[in-house]
């Protein structure tokens, strides 16, 4: 007899407001806090292929002070506002190489 | 008629040797007749024998493809030292270049987080895809994977616009081999 084990999605705590791990179907996983259903506050999420943010969220969106750590281990450190990299930051690549600046959209600003 | 039965009685009249000759030369006729005209109607033959042919060896090479798909072990797949996901030959990293086709919704997000535009026209668009591809670069001996979005941006223009990087994962399902991350900054 073979075993089937239903894949776990969904919240496991308090998902509305205060703390919760919620699974998504794709295997994406956010724990950290919630405000009204939204993911606001310190969090962490993981993505199937391997990103990994950890930071503030505001409004579900990577919004403040954040890592974004990405599958081949380059990682950003430094502010977000809107799901981008926007302010000051580090962006470290997977070799060791680093660049710090100001970063506007996602874009390293000369 | 009655030239009819004057024809008959001169056929009588032959030998038995010109009569089996010219019995011979009727039968050989009709037959190259027959063909010709199945050639009229079934015609092109050696043009069809040609793609009967070119179609099978595609069946055999995707076949031969798809065993070796099933070989591969399920999870992800890389070409580089120092994971400790499945590390592929660079030959097999060609192959599975070569093979496979999706592009999962959230590699195609990882790729936008880099690229401003294309995150606005993908969201604002209803997450549509005009297109996606991905390929063997021959000159660099890298895998290319990117996609090709359209729509409109918060501004309300138009853009179309293409993203594309190098895949440094792939995803196998046992099934099918998918582009996991494409790397694009």
């Amino acid at each position: 007899m073979t075993a089937v084990s239903a894949r776990k999605t969904g919240c496991e705590g308090n998902c509305e407001n205060g703390f919760g791990k919620w699974t998504y179907t794709d295997n994406t996983v956010y724990e950290g806090n919630w405000v009204e259903t939204q993911k606001h506050g310190q969090g962490v999420e993981t993505w199937p292929n391997g990103y990994i943010y950890k930071g503030e969220f505001k409004n579900s969106v990577w919004s403040g002070i954040g890592i974004l750590t990405f599958p081949d281990g380059s990682n950003y450190e430094g502010e977000w506002a809107n799901g981008f990299m926007n302010g000051q930051g580090k962006f470290t690549w997977s070799d060791g190489k680093e660049k710090n600046g100001t970063w506007k959209n996602g874009k390293l600003q000369k | 008629m009655i030239s009819q039965n004057r024809y008959l009685n001169k056929l009588k009249t032959l030998s038995e040797p010109v009569r089996q000759f010219s019995g011979l030369v009727t039968v050989t006729v009709i037959i190259i007749l027959s063909f010709a005209i199945l050639n009229i109607f079934f015609g092109q033959g050696d043009e069809l024998v040609a793609k009967m042919k070119k179609e099978e060896e595609r069946i055999a090479a995707a076949n031969k493809l798809s065993k070796l798909i099933s070989t591969l072990p399920s999870g992800l797949l890389v070409f580089y030292e120092g994971s400790d996901h499945y590390k592929l030959t660079e030959e097999l990293y060609e192959t599975v270049c070569n093979v496979t086709k999706l592009i999962p919704q959230r590699a195609v997000m990882g790729a936008n987080l880099t690229n401003f535009k294309a995150k606005q026209i993908y969201t604002n668009n209803g997450n549509l895809i005009d297109e996606t591809f991905v390929k063997w670069d021959k000159e660099n001996n890298k895998c290319i994977a990117g996609f090709v979005l359209s729509g409109s941006l918060d501004s309300g223009e138009n853009e179309k616009i293409t993203v594309s990087g190098e895949v440094l994962n792939f995803l196998s399902t046992g099934i099918d081999t998918r582009v996991y991350f494409i790397k694009n900054f």
